[in-house]
């Protein structure tokens, strides 16, 4: 397999405006660091998942690996190409494409589906002779009928909506889309024709999937490989099956048993995981997981594990990878 | 033997909402029982009229809302007919309610201590005794700072802290019916866990019944002893949580659990999905509201209602094809 894009120890910082940063950070240089050391891959035609709970910084990855914010450190290559200067990502960003949380509020309310569906290839610059028989195409790949590039978004239904996100995202026949929570707010009934939709158009187009999401129990099943991110550093990262299996690292741990159970008889005994997420602005030193993690110890709270290579694809970032 | 009158009961509940395409019925002969020391799940895909089931047990329907018949009963006494103060003195001491939006049930320009405080003015203690007791719940749900937290905003809390701070509120008052609607839906998985064990462990002093209104079968499993699956407006089936999960009887239940991703134990990339869609609520079909998604359909499904089929003591389905 080959990668189709390639992060390496890639970080992000957010300078700050020096007045914000005095007053919430006295002292400090004007900078708030989002990710750090985060090294992964994507294969071509895999779905790969990125987990985390809200602020771990899965939409700052996706927005870094898309040029869409500076990165302070680390290399980026797509396709074999580096991506260093702010040209170099010119060619990316055509052959990739973002589907947004929340589908009805980031299509744009007064453009109809049709000019949704236009409106990629306006921005990118690429030729569209024939709009109406391009979005008839785009609706019928996503299963909508031709008549639906008529309507407005907020005459769609939720998964309807979704599907029209879909349909721009593949408007300029990309080799990497990226899906930020694409079935967030959907019922269960709904969610699987979405993410079955993806995972088919995956396999017709050849394309590679980044799904986001703070949903366990969904990726587990649509994704080869998985990444999971805490306070913005990367705790784990493998084949989705192996990771689930025998989770290396105690955050995923104890990510895979807070998920509350559908099976009375497997109810939790307790909460798998105490203690609230620690603001970015006050990252703990050491493993970014030591104040909730249950095996913390001394070594824990000064030394930030590296990413350890564990055999079979999988990587770890815990001191103690190996003894799980 | 007469059965004990139980402590809620909602009764053949009936209830539209104005709209331009007509009358929307949200609930149409909704109907529960629970008693004292129950954990009650209300469960249903979006729609369904969960929420308008639990507006109506607290008397707090929106504007364009009618009651059309039905009564909601507490220790016998139905309590849609009663004046509107009589109303309001239910609401909150008798009858409380936990939102999914944690911010709902706090005023945002006022310190929590004050609130909660203010919130016990039916009680005869002194302001400083009612303060105590405000300190005392939020230290009993888990707030580890009660004292600090006293004298914050409710937007100066975590997601979870939030949650924590509205079950204090609404415990405050030691009501005898707890309504929590989705009250774990906007929290990440970690605190989800951590509220669910909150939950949990306040029916042990908790006297009353508690209600929990969710559209995720893992909550239900986790935290509840009898289940009540809506569809369309209507209860469709009526079980206690092992028998709901390991013998559902109504198609709907049983489509509905085949859909949870964590439901499914092998890897499945392909998810299962209910085709088709909800019924059009201003003009629900005459027979059955799931026969257009339905794999057990027959001709007189789409023609004459089903009937409330008793299939044990703890077991009932609306349904034309269950047979007890
Ligand atoms: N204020 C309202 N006006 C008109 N229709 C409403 C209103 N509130 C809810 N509905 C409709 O009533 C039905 C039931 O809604 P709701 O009780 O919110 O369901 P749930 O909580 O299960 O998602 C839905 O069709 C919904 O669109
Ligand atoms: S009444 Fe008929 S259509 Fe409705 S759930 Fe039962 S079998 Fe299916
Ligand atoms: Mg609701």
């Amino acid at each position: 397999m080959t990668a189709l894009y390639d992060v390496k120890n890639l970080s992000v910082d957010l300078t700050l405006p020096q007045g914000l940063v005095g007053m919430l950070l006295p002292g400090s240089k004007p900078k708030l660091n989002l990710l750090k050391a985060i090294s992964l891959t994507l294969n071509q035609s895999e779905t790969f998942g990125l987990v985390g709970e809200s602020g771990s910084g899965k939409t700052t990855l996706a927005r870094a690996m898309l040029g869409l914010l500076p990165i302070s450190g680390g290399q980026l290559a797509f396709e074999g190409q580096p991506l260093t200067s702010s040209r170099s990502f010119t060619p990316l960003r055509r052959r990739a494409a973002m589907m947004f949380q929340d589908a009805t509020a980031s299509l744009s309310p007064r453009m109809t589906v049709g000019a949704l569906l236009a409106e990629p290839f306006h921005i990118h610059r690429q030729p569209l002779p024939d709009p109406n028989a391009m979005a008839a195409s785009l609706l019928a790949r996503v299963g909508l009928p031709a008549a639906i590039a008529g309507r407005f978004p907020h005459e769609l239904s939720g998964g309807q909506a979704r599907r029209v996100g879909v349909a721009r995202a593949l408007a300029l026949n990309p080799a990497l889309v990226i899906a930020d929570e694409p079935t967030a707010g959907l019922d269960v009934s709904v969610q699987g024709e979405v993410l079955n939709l993806m995972t088919a158009l995956k396999a017709d187009l050849g394309l590679s999937l980044m799904i986001i999401t703070h949903n366990l129990a969904m990726v587990r099943h649509v994704s080869d490989r998985i990444a999971i991110l805490y306070l913005g550093r990367l705790m784990e990262t493998g084949p989705t099956r192996a990771v689930f299996a025998r989770p290396a690292h105690p955050y995923t741990q104890s990510l895979i048993a807070s998920e509350p159970q559908p099976d009375p008889r497997k109810r939790r005994t307790g909460p798998a995981i105490s203690g609230e997420i620690p603001s970015v602005l006050n990252r703990p030193a050491g493993c970014a997981f030591h104040s909730r993690c249950p095996r913390a110890a001394a070594l824990c709270r000064h030394t930030t594990p590296e990413l350890r290579d564990l055999g079979q694809g999988r990587a770890a970032a815990c001191h103690f990878a190996e003894l799980t | 033997m007469t059965a004990p009158v139980p402590l809620l009961s909602v009764e053949n509940l009936t209830i539209t909402y104005a709209s331009d395409a007509g009358p929307v019925q949200a609930l149409r002969a909704a109907h529960l029982t629970a008693r004292a020391g129950e954990v009650i799940g209300i469960v249903g895909e979006s729609g369904c009229g969960k929420s308008t089931l639990a507006s109506a047990l607290i008397n707090l329907l929106a504007a364009n809302a009618r009651v059309t018949s039905g009564a909601v009963r507490l220790r016998g006494q139905d309590i849609l007919t009663l004046p509107e103060d009589a109303k309001r003195a239910i609401r909150g001491r008798h009858i409380a309610m936990v939102f999914q939006d944690p911010m709902t049930s706090f005023n945002p320009v006022l310190p929590l201590g004050a609130q909660l405080t203010d919130f016990q003015h039916h009680l005869p203690q002194t302001r400083a005794e009612k303060r105590t007791r405000a300190r005392a719940m939020l230290a009993r749900v888990g707030i580890p700072d009660p004292d600090l937290v006293l004298t914050r905003f409710i937007h100066e809390l975590s997601g979870g802290m939030r949650q924590r701070a509205a079950i204090a509120a609404a415990l405050l008052m030691t009501p005898d019916v707890l309504v929590a609607d989705e009250p774990t839906t906007a929290l990440d998985v970690t605190m989800e866990a951590q509220i669910i064990h909150l939950l949990r462990a306040l029916r042990a002093d908790h006297q009353g019944t508690i209600l929990i209104v969710t559209h995720h079968l893992g909550v239900i499993g986790e935290l509840c002893d009898r289940v009540y699956v809506m569809y369309a407006g209507q209860v469709v089936e009526e079980a206690t949580v092992d028998d709901l999960y390991h013998a559902p009887r109504h198609p709907y239940t049983r489509a509905l659990i085949a859909c949870d991703p964590a439901h499914l134990e092998t890897h499945t990339p392909v998810l299962p999905t209910i085709p088709g869609h909800l019924p059009d609520l201003t003009a629900p079909p005459p027979g059955c509201s799931f026969a257009n998604r339905c794999p057990l359909v027959t001709s007189r499904c789409h023609t004459a209602p089903p009937p409330w089929v008793r299939l044990s003591d703890t077991q009932a389905a609306l349904c034309h094809e269950v047979a007890p």
